[in-house]
């Protein structure tokens, strides 16, 4: 069931996210993120060095985005900018899909749809073999979970 | 019995994966690493003394810029060092061998760090003699070589043979010695973690230097941890190191010596390299961190994090570190007096409690997220975020 018309725009992220290209960026992204309802998908893939300027810098564009009732997603995670996000618990806080085709596409989806694909993200970059040293526990009942359904 | 030692340290075993070097973090070599509070090379060199090795040579790669790093691992302790170049690494091994066996020793015990193994060097020696070997080789459960050999300091064509094929290839066959204890190939960060979760779990012989304050909790000396941090066994803080306060430790993580965590980072199923500080709000789980880098074991990545403010480093030389430690207490004065000033004509105006508790609020934000040109309109925003769909 498709309930948006609007258009989505990709961005592809620069391979180096610090200080300087992380203002390049933002500049360069932001009048998508101040037009009206925003729909924004960043690609990714090709990031090779993000630090904390370059995950403030996504934290801005993702408030700048819900400002005007807009939505910004993520795709296509190189493992480096993975585990920068998880390090700084950021990874929790954005939509993260494989591609930005998925990405895309859930912004077309059913509501209760796009809560169940994109619920706990930082799974789908984890496809590495499970860890003989991490003490197996068991996962809490997700907090949307009870929404989704 | 007179029986001298030579390890080497340097040539690594060829990797797969271009352009990488095994058994390093950061271009470190492993062995001169903290594992639970002492360097692996240490440890080795501690195994040896107790075995009755009368002198002990060190070969290392002079192409590693690790000098530092060494300098700690082998202070202390008495014994020759050469610092060759790569390509010179076994024809200064060959060097060492001969002038041991013109100085009258009878044993040669040579190994290459490289693989950490539990072996008892008396029954390799025994076992050497039994065999009337001219070397004597120790492997894996496998039959895998682990660069440990016992030369006879009579029979030089085989050491000889054994240098120049750089320890692959032996001149004639011989009794291999089964290593049954622990071993463990220290090839890179998940074997370092590995050795250290083996230890912290008594697998080993590698013991946690410091007190077990707690069963399963080891702390080192002179060890900071705030009152409002968590420990959590299996764990290890190493000497010298800092926990802040909401920091959690836990899942076997390893904290080594004069490392920092930072307010409210947890660190599970984690090692901490020593002198590596973790900045504020962090989760570091199923990692190697140190030396600027990141390995993470379960992605299997290694990742660069030049941002000293989520990883850093802090100097090596108590010189620097009381110099860097001085200059930042005085940077943060002006800061202090500028944050009072600023709060006090607010306090004054009647603005009190709920927003004066959010001005206080923020500064401690700007930290956890910790971006260097960060506007202050990023500040603002909570890390808690409800999210919003459609026009809703």
């Amino acid at each position: 069931m498709e309930i948006s018309s609007r258009p989505v725009v990709v961005k592809r992220m620069p391979e180096r996210m610090s200080l300087r290209q992380a203002r390049n960026f933002l500049k360069e992204v932001q009048p998508f993120l101040t037009s009206d309802r925003p729909q924004v998908v960043f690609d990714m893939s090709q990031v090779r060095h993000i630090d904390a300027a370059g995950v403030d810098v996504l934290l801005q564009c993702m408030r700048d985005a819900m400002k005007h009732d807009g939505d910004l997603k993520l795709a296509a995670l190189s493992p480096q900018a993975a585990i920068v996000l998880e390090l700084t618990r950021t990874g929790r806080l954005f939509e993260i899909y494989e591609s930005s085709t998925a990405a895309v596409k859930s912004f077309s989806s059913f509501l209760p749809n796009a809560i169940r694909s994109s619920y706990s993200p930082l799974e789908i970059v984890s496809v590495a073999a499970p860890d003989p040293l991490a003490i197996p526990i068991q996962d809490e009942e997700p907090e949307g979970a009870g929404l989704a359904a | 019995m007179d029986v001298r030692a030579i390890l080497i340290v340097g040539e690594a075993i060829p990797e797969p994966v271009a352009g990488s070097r095994t058994e390093t973090i950061g271009g470190v070599p492993i062995a001169y690493l903290d594992v639970l509070g002492m360097p692996v090379l240490r440890r080795v060199l501690a195994r040896l003394r107790r075995c009755g090795v009368t002198g002990t040579t060190l070969i290392t790669d002079a192409s590693l810029d690790a000098e530092p790093f060494l300098k700690r691992a082998i202070s202390g302790i008495a014994l020759s060092r050469v610092n060759a170049p790569s390509e010179q690494l076994w024809q200064a091994a060959e060097t060492t061998f001969q002038n041991y066996a013109e100085g009258g020793a009878e044993l040669v015990i040579t190994l290459r760090i490289g693989p950490y193994t539990d072996v008892d060097y008396e029954e390799l020696i025994q076992h050497h003699l039994d065999h009337r070997c001219a070397v004597t080789m120790a492997v894996d459960s496998s039959g895998t070589s682990l660069d440990l050999f016992v030369l006879s300091a009579c029979s030089r064509k085989d050491a000889i043979t054994l240098f120049r094929s750089h320890l692959r290839q032996l001149r004639r066959e011989c009794q291999p010695f089964p290593v049954t204890s622990y071993t463990n190939r220290l090839r890179n960060a998940a074997d370092l973690r590995y050795l250290a979760m083996d230890g912290l779990l008594r697998k080993n012989s590698v013991l946690p230097v410091g007190n077990e304050i707690k069963p399963g909790v080891w702390v080192g000396e002179h060890a900071h941890i705030h009152r409002r941090a968590r420990l959590v066994a299996p764990a290890y803080v190493g000497a010298h190191a800092k926990i802040r306060a909401a920091a959690v430790i836990t899942r076997g993580a390893v904290i080594e010596q004069r490392a920092e965590v930072d307010c409210g980072t947890v660190v599970e199923n984690s090692t901490v390299l020593a002198f590596t500080y973790v900045g504020a709000g962090l989760d570091v789980m199923h990692s190697v961190v140190g030396l600027r880098h990141l390995s993470h074991l379960l992605r299997k990545v290694e990742v660069e994090i030049s941002d000293g403010k989520l990883v850093g480093i802090s100097a090596l030389r108590a010189v620097s570190r009381i110099a860097g430690s001085t200059a930042g207490f005085f940077a943060l004065i002006p800061k202090r007096i500028r944050r009072r000033l600023s709060a006090s004509p607010e306090l004054q105006s009647g603005a009190k409690g709920h927003e004066s508790g959010e001005q206080e609020k923020a500064p401690a934000e700007t930290t956890t997220l910790g971006a260097s040109g960060s506007t202050p309109e990023a500040s603002e925003l909570p890390l808690a975020v409800a999210r919003r769909y459609g026009n809703q």
